[in-house]
């Protein structure tokens, strides 16, 4: 049995390159879209806004776009600005305000002026909410140096938002 | 109103130096009267993602122009520019699968017909201070003058 | 071998400082107090069990104030500018969204996408006309006199045509605004031929025949008065230069014509010659003044030699001989 053994290894090290090939199953890519999009749980108790209900290609037919500005129009301007500078307010609101924000938070910039709204759990008092405001309007607008403005809905319970379970 | 606030300052100042001009015989700096321009027509070029915005502000902008007393017509171009944007789906490889981006700009045009430099510009600050967000515009003047002295 | 020593490490350990915390944690606040230069290490991060989680305070919401409204309010002054959209202000009870068939779209509460799409509440027709009102007083009417468009073609010949851009952006500068275009007739600057001839040289490209239009744009100065001012400079220096004559402009002999014109050449001398006259006085003169040019000018071909058969039977009175 060793001996078998023994006399066995040599062959298959012989050709390492061919043995290989063979052993490594190739499929073709999934290239399925699945950004954006959620799949069922088993007990259908995941829940979903209405903006995530809606995938991407729904975008101006179901639900519109949380970044409002002319950089996309026919020869807008300052495109990969406006990007990043809607990824920072994003970022900093997201951290700023944590677990507060219930709704995706929407950038609109009117000429220099640029408006976050978005949907706020009463989770805090309504004086650190002022508070928040202030504190969001004068950093970021000390940074990009715009006037800030930010409209906010508040929601009394998480679940109000919720569309479906998923 | 912003719009009113930030408006008047400019104009009454203008006003004012008319009047000192005319009252004032003692003063010493007269400021020299500025016949007003002529602007044969002012045409606006809108264009943004959501056509329905821009009905809605294509409306208020002619409505705006008939209350000022002008004479204002507006249109739209019926198809909507496709910009599309292609690249791979994977990151590197496999050029078989792509995912297309595409933007859609819309496009209106108004238009106000002989106006006078003041009220251009009166119409204008209030029209694109009520610009909605995610709205391009461009305003175009032609304006018509005299042909100076020195080439008759 | 290295595990297992660890293992056996921590076995007794674990044990030893499970007593520990449980010990310090049990013992009452008044010891605690007592022996305060010792306190133990909370390694393991066991919770204080006194500890009671503070509550949050509840503050009352108020209703929205939609519902207090007025129906005869003003509007504007409720939604004086523009904003998001806020549903405790609007008192429509408008929905948006898009459902799975028979369930109502979402309300206005707690709705995202009401909030996204720019709202124009703030331009109510009433108060556009408001508005516009009160904007109307730094208005100036329109000359009554200018009333179509020839007389302003007639008395404001040039045009000035020049953009202004309005984009979403930090800056309400756009490099584009300083682009200017100057326009008029070139029959508005009463030239002569000779000096029409020399504008058109050297604007070149800038005339357009069909409409007998010069257009000067210039977009060099990085300000759109420099561009204007540099703009009326070129118009008055290409007029003054098409006016002036100079020395070698005199030598210009037949030979340099780029046109043919009749009233320069020996085809005129020769008719007056034959005629013992003016070429004014003949008859048909003019006629065949015009059919030579355009057999000399056009080329030849069986239109313009048929012209100039006609032409010339007219002038030698042979009609009716073939």
């Amino acid at each position: 049995m060793n001996i078998t053994l023994i006399k066995t290894i040599p062959n298959i090290l012989k050709f390492p390159a061919a043995n290989s090939a063979r052993l490594l199953h190739l499929t073709a890519v999934s290239n399925k879209n699945q950004a954006g999009r959620y799949k069922n749980t088993p007990r259908k108790n995941f829940p979903l806004t209405y903006e995530m209900a809606n995938p991407p290609h729904q975008i101006a037919h179901r639900k519109s776009w949380n970044s409002w500005n002319t950089s996309n129009v026919e020869g807008g301007n300052r495109p990969s600005e406006t990007a990043v500078e809607d990824q920072f307010i994003r970022k900093f609101v997201q951290g700023t305000w944590h677990a507060l924000f219930v709704s995706e938070i929407i950038i609109k910039r009117q000429h220099n002026l640029i408006r976050i709204a978005g949907l706020v759990h009463r989770g805090v008092m309504p004086r650190k909410m002022y508070f928040l405001i202030g504190y969001t309007e004068e950093f970021l607008s000390f940074w990009l140096q715009c006037p800030i403005k930010m409209e906010l809905q508040s929601v009394a319970d998480k679940r109000h938002v919720v569309f479906k379970y998923v | 109103m912003n719009t009113l606030r930030l408006l008047v300052p400019r104009i009454i100042s203008r006003r004012a130096s008319t009047l000192s001009h005319n009252n004032n015989a003692t003063s010493q700096i007269e400021a020299p009267v500025v016949s007003d321009k002529l602007i044969k027509t002012l045409e606006l070029e809108v264009r943004g993602n959501e056509p329905a915005v821009i009905k809605s502000f294509c409306k208020f902008a002619v409505t705006a122009g008939n209350h000022f007393g002008l004479e204002t017509k507006s249109w739209s171009l019926k198809k909507p520019v496709h910009e599309r944007y292609t690249v791979l789906k994977s990151v590197h490889i496999y050029k078989k699968h792509r995912v297309q981006y595409e933007t859609r700009t819309y496009y209106a045009f108004l238009q106000y017909h002989k106006l006078t430099g003041s009220t251009a510009d009166t119409l204008l600050e209030y029209v694109e201070r009520n610009l909605p967000e995610g709205v391009a515009l461009k305003a175009t003047k032609v304006e018509v003058q005299e042909m100076p002295e020195h080439l008759h | 071998m290295m595990n297992l020593s660890r293992n056996i490490e921590r076995v007794p350990f674990r044990s030893i400082e499970k007593q520990l915390v449980a010990s310090y944690c049990n013992s009452s606040p008044q010891t605690q107090t007592k022996q305060e230069e010792f306190r133990a290490l909370n390694i393991r991060n066991v919770k204080d069990p006194f500890q009671t989680r503070r509550r949050l305070q509840k503050t009352a919401v108020f209703p929205p104030r939609a519902d207090q409204m007025p129906v005869d309010q003003d509007w504007g002054s409720v939604w004086p500018g523009p904003r998001s959209f806020h549903p405790a202000t609007v008192p429509l009870p408008v929905r948006q969204g898009f459902t799975e068939k028979g369930a109502p779209p979402p309300n206005k509460f707690n709705n995202a996408e009401l909030m996204k799409i720019p709202n124009f509440l703030h331009l109510t027709p009433p108060v556009i006309k408001r508005q516009c009102e009160a904007l109307k007083k730094f208005c100036t009417p329109w000359p009554k006199a200018l009333d179509n468009e020839d007389k302003i073609q007639k008395n404001f010949p040039i045009e000035v045509i020049s953009s202004d851009y309005c984009y979403s952006s930090p800056t309400i500068r756009d490099p584009m605004a300083r682009i200017i275009t100057v326009k008029f007739k070139l029959a508005s600057l009463k030239l002569d031929d000779r000096a029409r001839d020399k504008f058109l040289r050297l604007v070149g490209p800038r005339y357009n025949e069909e409409n007998d239009t010069v257009t000067i744009v210039t977009d060099r100065c990085p300000l759109k008065k420099q561009n204007y001012d540099y703009a009326m400079y070129l118009v008055t220096a290409l007029f003054h230069e098409s006016k002036k004559v100079e020395p070698w402009e005199e030598m210009k002999s037949e030979a340099d014509m780029e046109i043919y014109c009749w009233e320069n050449n020996a085809s005129k001398k020769n008719i007056e010659a034959l005629f013992g006259c003016k070429s004014e006085e003949i008859p048909n003169a003019a006629e065949y003044s015009e059919a030579v040019s355009h057999y000399m000018n056009e080329g030849e071909n069986d239109y313009t030699i048929s012209k100039y058969g006609e032409a010339v039977k007219k002038l030698l009175k042979l009609q009716g001989t073939n």
